[in-house]
């Protein structure tokens, strides 16, 4: 059991890393600005933003004994302070460095034991050394000058009681007029999550401004408890169309009476006339029945006054359950601005890899958006741009030569359309997508066939590059080039109910245009039984429904298919694919199915259900914690009643009905194993790397061999059949450049995939991994071995 | 807590103060016991520690999710938020007993994890010596020992919550591959 103690440490270190992560973000915002930003004054203002954001994140970090980043800070602090006087040339390496620290804090934050700061450490030093030594050797004058710097920056920050080497207080702002708040009664503020992290001032500002910071859990707790209020709604229209129902029942008892009605007014004169002869029995019943008459008649008026007031209700009710809601979802709605924080950095570190110059124009960023949706949007963007980055913008001598600026430029347009739409546009002035290109690698990929791609208009071609497979790069490098990119951007775009289209001119640019509903709010699905359980499957995936009758399915390269505007596509029943038990044969064996056609993407699959109940909106919700992921569902929903319906991913469904059906019925498993068991050569020297590879390779599946350099590896390659090679650069004897020459240039080996691993990353080695004809060149830095699998499963 | 029930505990304080009144420690008294939520499953008692249960909540319906492995029971609506309920039977191989109007979900949680575990009754809420607690049988292997904290004198098997909780095997991802 945690001890109390513990239990409040750790909430405290949950505090300091959301602190953590707006003090970071603002560092490298600003370090990125302040880069552009050459008028003097301006510069300065950052700096002084950017030097306060690395203080108050040294003092939090102080506060829960994360020594490491308090280390680092301190260090950037340093060289900060030297900017802030101007005694330090403030050249692209130091930018460099700055944010490489911004990176390792990250790290530290997120995972402190497996972070060491030696390296940076040493950078920091060297850039703060550098500069000091420099002053020193070079001009007294300057020396004396950063001599007086000192006072004279104690004098400033005397101004603001500020004592910086022990910098036990907290950064006050200038303008800061409260008494200062000594740490140890500021540390336990922290720990509040409404209040701002450790900065007095902070909190006094945001008092005076018209917004307040709450925590997202609050939030999202309570916009569960709005949605649940649908359910009031729901249960008071129920109510209602119940009244009214019983209401119904005693019209028809009133026709029916009204029917009688004759015959019992003849009755009840022929009882007054007859009197006394007859038996008193008789005029008592009729007597009875005109009682029973009355009653019943102030019943049938008194459930119109309550239809009439549940019908109020319920109207009222709505509106006010909806109008809760809608401000719900507002409240949740953040500026674009939140997620286009971290890009410019992103597009920053992505640039200099390649060698590239760009620009990042963001505008509209302050148009607001569902929180959720924001979060699911980064994946999204970064991928768009790294294409842009890596694919669209051509290198400067290109540019150059073009008569284009040397600077490229990815302008981020963000504006509002009408009702509930936001429309995104990822511009860049690069080369263009040429659709002959994609035409060729769809084609080679087997994804279109010719005569198909030939009829394809050049716009067609273009969205081809959202498939999975389709990259137009002709090597696979750590950025992108492995055709996954795009096809996620599709994928989470239609997920979350928008659309992608592309315009692209070849060498004037292209433009990525995403349209996404602003709240995340209910989408439309329709409800199908499979087996006796209920499915929501989302309308956007459903093109049509068939009816598919046995004759219609043919069997096609031994999967079932059904012919549809002249084309076979794959059938699977939807209850085989999820696997959901048979119920006992209650439904009639006929000769009809229902099917839906289903697309994600460009894929598409017919399905066949049991029936389809009805359409509606549904609220997407998550599955819970511990369902993190579980294949072919994407969440659930609740309904009216409360009951809980599956929601089925369809991206998901058609893989795992395509794997179904191309499974072959006779060859058992482990036979299918043996008999697919690819074999890889390994050309590696170091015999750590080399037994790690093997062990990774061969936990994957494959047959392994190793060999301890180039010539080892290419007389293996010569006597045996290998389907792929995985090769270190560096190694004795030959090495892996000239491996993959000599391979390329045997008839026997041409066509052989080869993968470069090396401790060589520069973009000059890269480039010349493409020449000699590599198809993947991977890091060793950025080595994991999911990565390495990826590639591998591309290749064969 | 009934009368003799309090009597019983009272007994027990007046035995160990005067144990205790011999060695200087007295704060152990508090220290000690932990407070438990017992319940039964397929004929079995069950204690988890109270302090990881947010609530036990009357399971009316749940709605099966294909695809999830055997011990994860489904799906629940807990005033509109969606809970997986598992079913600690499948890890300890005992029989399973078909569900009734009886069944409550304990919903335990922490802040990375949140999961209902399955009971067909609770008994109550007891307070146990830590001393009357021992290691789980030496003939209990593999995941049936990793999530039991221990057995008490009477019987009871104490489930280890936070074992369960942060065991990364509980949590399905199923990332499905092109």
């Amino acid at each position: 059991m945690l001890s109390q103690e513990e239990a409040f440490f750790k909430e405290l270190l949950s505090m300091y890393k959301i602190e953590a992560e707006e003090h970071l973000k603002a560092i490298s915002s600003g370090l990125i600005e302040m880069e552009k930003v050459k008028a003097k004054d301006k510069r300065k203002s950052i700096v002084e933003t950017v030097y306060r954001e690395a203080h108050s994140l040294k003092g939090a970090s102080r506060a829960v004994n994360l020594e490491d980043v308090e280390t680092v800070c301190q260090s950037m602090e340093s060289i900060l302070s030297l900017m802030k006087q101007d005694a330090i040339d403030t050249n692209a390496e130091l930018f460099d460095i700055l944010l490489k620290a911004v990176d390792v804090i990250d790290q530290l934050i997120n995972d402190s034991e497996k972070t060491d700061i030696s390296e940076i450490m040493n950078k920091l030093h060297s850039l703060e050394e550098g500069t000091s030594q420099e002053k020193s050797a070079e001009k007294k004058k300057e020396k004396s000058k950063k001599s007086e710097a000192t006072p004279e920056k104690k004098e400033k920050s005397a101004e603001k009681e500020e004592e910086k080497p022990e910098a036990k207080h907290e950064p006050p702002l200038k303008e800061e007029s409260e008494p200062e708040v000594p740490e140890e009664q500021e540390q336990p503020k922290a720990s509040d999550s409404t209040a701002a992290p450790s900065q007095p001032v902070e909190v006094q500002k945001r008092l005076v401004s018209d917004t307040i910071r709450i925590a997202t859990e609050k939030l999202d707790s309570l916009l569960l408890q709005a949605e649940e209020m649908l359910a009031a709604k729901l249960t008071s229209e129920q109510h209602n169309k119940d009244l009214q129902s019983l209401s119904l029942e005693l019209e028809q008892w009133k026709k029916r009476w009204d029917s009688y009605d004759a015959e019992i007014t003849s009755a009840r004169h022929q009882s007054e006339i007859k009197g006394h002869n007859q038996s008193q029995g008789n005029g008592t019943l009729i007597d009875f029945l005109l009682w029973n008459q009355e009653q019943l008649k102030s019943v049938d008026t008194r459930i119109n006054e309550l239809i009439r007031i549940s019908e109020n209700n319920a109207r009222l009710l709505g509106g006010m359950v909806n109008n809760l809601l809608e401000d719900m979802k507002k409240v949740l709605m953040l500026p674009f601005s939140t997620l286009l924080k971290i890009l410019p950095k992103v597009v920053r570190d992505l640039s200099r890899d390649q060698g590239k110059d760009v620009e990042l124009i963001v505008r509209g960023s302050t148009i607001e958006i569902d929180r959720r949706i924001l979060e699911e949007l980064k994946d999204p963007f970064i991928h768009v741009l790294r294409n842009c980055v890596d694919h669209g913008l051509e290198k400067p001598e290109e540019r150059r030569r073009s008569g284009k600026p040397v600077t490229g430029t990815i302008s981020i347009t963000i504006s509002q359309q009408s009702g509930n739409k936001v429309e995104i546009l990822i511009n860049d002035d690069g080369r263009g997508i040429d659709p002959e290109r994609v035409r060729k690698v769809a084609v080679k990929k087997g994804i279109v066939i010719e005569s198909e791609a030939a009829a394809l208009s050049d716009e067609e071609c273009r969205m081809l590059i959202f498939q999975s497979d389709v990259s137009t790069s002709p090597i696979i490098t750590d950025i992108s080039g492995r055709g996954l990119g795009l096809p996620i951007v599709r994928e989470k775009v239609e997920k979350l109910g928008g659309s992608l289209t592309l315009e692209s001119e070849v060498g004037v640019g292209t433009t990525f245009q995403i349209t996404l509903p602003v709240t995340l709010a209910t989408f439309r699905g329709i409800m199908v039984e499979v087996n006796g359980q209920v499915f929501v499957i989302p309308t956007v995936n459903v093109e049509r429904v068939i009816r598919v009758s046995e004759g219609d399915v043919k069997t096609v390269e031994n999967r079932e298919a059904v012919i549809i505007d002249d084309k076979p596509l794959a059938l699977a029943h939807l209850g085989d694919v999820l696997r959901v038990p048979k119920k006992n044969q209650t439904i009639q064996q006929t000769n009809l199915h229902q099917a839906m056609l289903l697309s994600s993407g460009e894929k598409r699959f017919v399905f066949t259900i049991d029936r389809i109940l009805s359409e509606q909106e549904v609220l997407v919700k998550g599955l819970g914690k511990q369902l993190s992921r579980v294949r072919n569902i994407a969440g659930a929903t609740i309904l009216g009643t409360g009951q809980v319906v599956p929601i089925l991913n369809v991206a998901d469904l058609i893989k795992s009905a395509a794997r179904i059906t191309t499974i072959p019925t006779r060859v058992s498993k482990t036979e299918e194993a043996k008999l697919e068991k690819k074999s890889i050569l390994v050309a590696e020297d170091s015999i750590t790397s080399r037994t790690l590879l093997k062990n990774i390779l061969e936990s994957a599946g494959y047959e392994v061999k190793t060999t301890v350099d180039g010539v080892d590896a290419l007389t293996a390659a010569r006597a045996e059949q290998f389907d792929l090679i995985v090769s270190d650069i560096e190694m004795p004897r030959m090495n892996g450049f000239d491996l993959v020459a000599s391979i390329r240039s045997d008839k026997r080996t041409a066509d052989l995939p080869v993968i470069l691993v090396t401790a060589l990353e520069s973009r000059e080695d890269r480039e010349r991994g493409i020449d000699v004809g590599a198809n993947a060149y991977i890091v060793k830095r950025s080595f994991d071995q999911s990565n390495l699998l990826d590639v591998i499963r591309k290749l064969i | 807590m009934t009368e003799a029930r309090i009597k019983d505990i009272n007994r027990i304080l007046k035995e160990r103060a005067k144990e205790l009144s011999e060695a200087s420690v007295d704060q152990e008294i508090v220290e000690e016991s932990v407070e438990v939520v017992e319940f039964v499953l397929a004929y079995e008692k069950y204690a988890v520690e109270s302090a990881y249960i947010d609530e036990v909540y009357p399971m009316k319906d749940f709605t099966t999710v294909p695809g999830t492995p055997p011990f994860v029971l489904g799906i629940i609506n807990l005033r509109g938020k969606i809970l997986s309920v598992i079913d600690i039977r499948k890890f300890f191989d005992l029989p399973v007993k078909g569900l009734s109007n009886l069944n409550r979900v304990l919903v335990i949680k922490t802040p990375e994890m949140e999961l209902g575990i399955l009971s067909d009754f609770i008994l109550g809420v007891h307070v146990i010596p830590k001393k009357s607690i021992h290691p789980p049988m030496p003939t209990l292997t593999g995941i049936r020992a990793k999530y039991l904290h221990g057995v008490t004198d009477e019987g009871l098997v104490l489930l280890d919550v936070l074992k369960i909780l942060s065991d990364p095997e509980i949590i399905v991802h199923d990332d499905i591959e092109a």
